[in-house]
């Protein structure tokens, strides 16, 4: 009997996992899809916000291409109990599906803060296809949209927002934008950026309630003015959903908060139970340690491990690296692994009239997290951003340039480039193979 | 598979290749625009042209969200302008940051050998840049470990 793949979750993840699984086998195994929704891209969905690609753009799989891959799907229901002994996961409707292996890539959800009015008309968050639709249709020219929340997320739609002809304010509780994807300085800088193009912006705002009265909303703060608004969007952080787990036995740090716990080769705490994504403590590239990246690429790249290894091969993960990149109104900012490191050595440097910022995390000779911030337009910005990473990555030793970085962080290619660093990536493969055009798995041979 | 093998120590700085490249990328002549670039060594006496290897893991492809990066007949990975949305998670993908974004039209775009007739090994008047059987390698490394060390030891004192 052939075997029998359970992918719970159609993000990112579980789409990796089954393609990676169709390259390995060819169509020789079966593959079982549950999702709560139609399988898609979530990183594009501000696009699609922009209006600069249509809605269909934002699939990543169709029913013809399911079909192609022989997955069987069960789209539109959720998981809502996993039996180990048993081997099999109980969906909303009672039905049960038996596995040989089964991976739990359910991801995570849009939190809101347990405020009166948070859950009111009007009232958004921005994560899912639904949500995404929602937005567009309340969000027309001359709307005043408030953004509650200036992380990463609110800074994927923002460009969107301005596109659609909006007037945006953006509120966040911490005392700068960005707290957990930039430093001071780095913040800072942005801010001033997108003062310049017409982003009202207010720090350390904490939201008591939202108001509605003849369809405006107004915005209460502990202290100052209140904000009018026509839109809110909550852009206040993401839980992951592990509710349905409980009971099952498997082993989650922080009651699941935390994600499950999984090894080297993302194996769950039970016999053949894969975990992938943002549910997922795995192993952090650079400390080693165990940690939730919430990611896109770590998501991807946990996919990929998780479908070979489903498809027999034996490989480890060496770890993902917490990296993330957004640009506003032709800003780029983008950290990479430890950038808030206080053990590390740190050199930073700031270009105040180009709006740009660079700084470097040693530890001895090694980069271990690197910050950057430059116009979109400055091609530097755009290699660079590349090259830190691939030095984060490989941990080159970088001891003889140390100290011109520290001079010059800005000047990285001539180090990238000494120290072999292209030498030192091109043996480096996430599945120990050269990896396929996206366009393969649709070319699975059906019986 | 060809491959683009370059031969810093050949390299003049002309600066034809990144002219004629922009010019088969975007259109246009402008250095600014194109995909291989060449770097100066030791204050602009020696230089050495750098390009995408075509690398086995291919991180632009894997990374991409929506499968808007393939692998071409000519072995190259490169970007299918309708389906990029112009996201960049491919330049930080990208561990060697030959990845590029054009402002202009928002997509990102990348070294594609040019269906398989290099513009760059075309122009180039010194033979730097040869397009031929290969395994691909780190061209560069060698020469720039070499050409960087007076600076590092100047600056040491």
């Amino acid at each position: 009997m052939p075997a029998r793949h359970l992918i719970i979750g159609g993000g990112t993840a579980g789409l990796n996992a089954i393609r990676t699984i169709r390259e390995e086998d060819g169509g020789a195994s079966e593959i079982m899809l549950v999702s709560a929704e139609r399988p898609y891209s979530r990183m594009v969905l501000p696009y699609y916000l922009g209006n600069t690609i249509a809605e269909s753009h934002v699939f990543t799989a169709t029913p013809a291409s399911l079909t192609a891959w022989k997955v069987k799907p069960f789209l539109g229901r959720r998981a809502a109990a996993l039996d180990p002994k048993a081997s099999t996961v109980t969906l909303d409707e009672s039905t049960t599906l038996e596995y040989d292996d089964c991976l739990i890539a359910t991801g995570s959800r849009a939190a809101r803060p347990p405020i009166p009015g948070a859950d009111g008309p009007g009232v958004h968050s921005f994560w899912t296809l639904d949500e995404a639709r929602a937005v567009i249709a309340g969000v027309t020219p001359g709307s005043r949209v408030v953004m509650v929340g200036a992380g990463f997320i609110a800074f994927t739609i923002l460009n969107a927002i301005l596109a659609r002809g909006a007037r945006l304010t953006i509120v966040e509780v911490a005392p700068r934008i960005l707290p957990r994807m930039v430093d001071d300085e780095c913040a800072v800088i942005v801010e001033r950026w997108l003062r310049t193009h017409g982003v009202a912006i207010r720090v350390g705002a904490t939201l008591t309630r939202i108001q509605e009265a003849r369809g405006k909303r107004t915005l209460h703060f502990k202290k100052g003015e209140p904000v009018l608004a026509d839109v809110v969007v909550m852009a206040t952080g993401i839980r992951t959903n592990l509710e349905w787990l409980k009971g099952s036995g498997i082993e989650m740090a922080e009651d699941g908060a935390g994600g499950i716990l999984v090894d080297d080769h993302l194996r769950s705490s039970l016999k053949n139970v894969y975990a992938a994504g943002d549910v997922a403590r795995g192993r952090n590239l650079v400390t080693g340690a165990p940690e939730v990246h919430a990611i896109e690429p770590t998501a991807q790249e946990h996919g990929r491990v998780v479908g070979a290894n489903m498809a027999g091969r034996d490989v480890a993960y060496r770890g993902s690296l917490l990296m993330n990149i957004v640009e506003v109104c032709h800003l780029d900012v983008a950290s990479f692994g430890q950038w808030d490191d206080a053990a590390a050595d740190v050199y930073t440097a700031v270009r105040p009239d180009r709006f740009a910022y660079r700084k470097l995390l040693f530890h001895d000779g090694r980069l271990t997290g690197a910050m950057i911030c430059g116009q979109a337009g400055d091609i530097w910005t755009t290699n660079d951003v590349g090259m830190l990473k691939g030095l984060v990555y490989s941990g080159a030793d970088l001891s003889a340039w140390k100290a011109h970085l520290a001079k010059n962080p800005f000047d990285v290619k001539p180090a990238f480039l000494a120290t072999r660093t292209t030498g030192r990536l091109l043996p480096e493969t996430i599945l120990g193979r050269p990896s396929r055009s996206p366009e393969l798995p649709q070319s699975v041979v059906t019986a | 598979m060809k491959v683009l093998a370059l031969y810093p120590d050949r390299c003049t700085g002309c600066l034809r290749c990144e002219l004629a490249c922009s010019y088969m990328q975007t259109g246009s002549f402008q250095p600014a625009k194109s995909v291989i670039r060449v770097s100066p060594f030791e204050g602009h006496t020696s230089y050495a042209p750098y390009t995408c290897t075509q690398c086995a893991e291919g991180w632009c492809m894997t990374a991409c969200p929506v499968g808007a990066i393939t692998i071409t007949v000519a072995g190259a990975k490169d970007v299918v302008d309708d389906t990029c949305v112009g996201c960049k998670l491919c330049t930080i993908a990208c561990p060697y940051g030959t990845m590029f974004y054009d402002p202009d039209t928002q997509k990102a775009y990348k070294c594609n050998l040019c269906g398989g007739a290099p513009a760059c090994a075309e122009a180039c008047p010194t033979e730097a840049i040869v397009y031929r059987e290969a395994e691909t390698a780190d061209w560069l490394g060698d020469f720039a470990a070499e050409r960087s060390a007076r600076l590092l030891a100047r600056e040491a004192v």
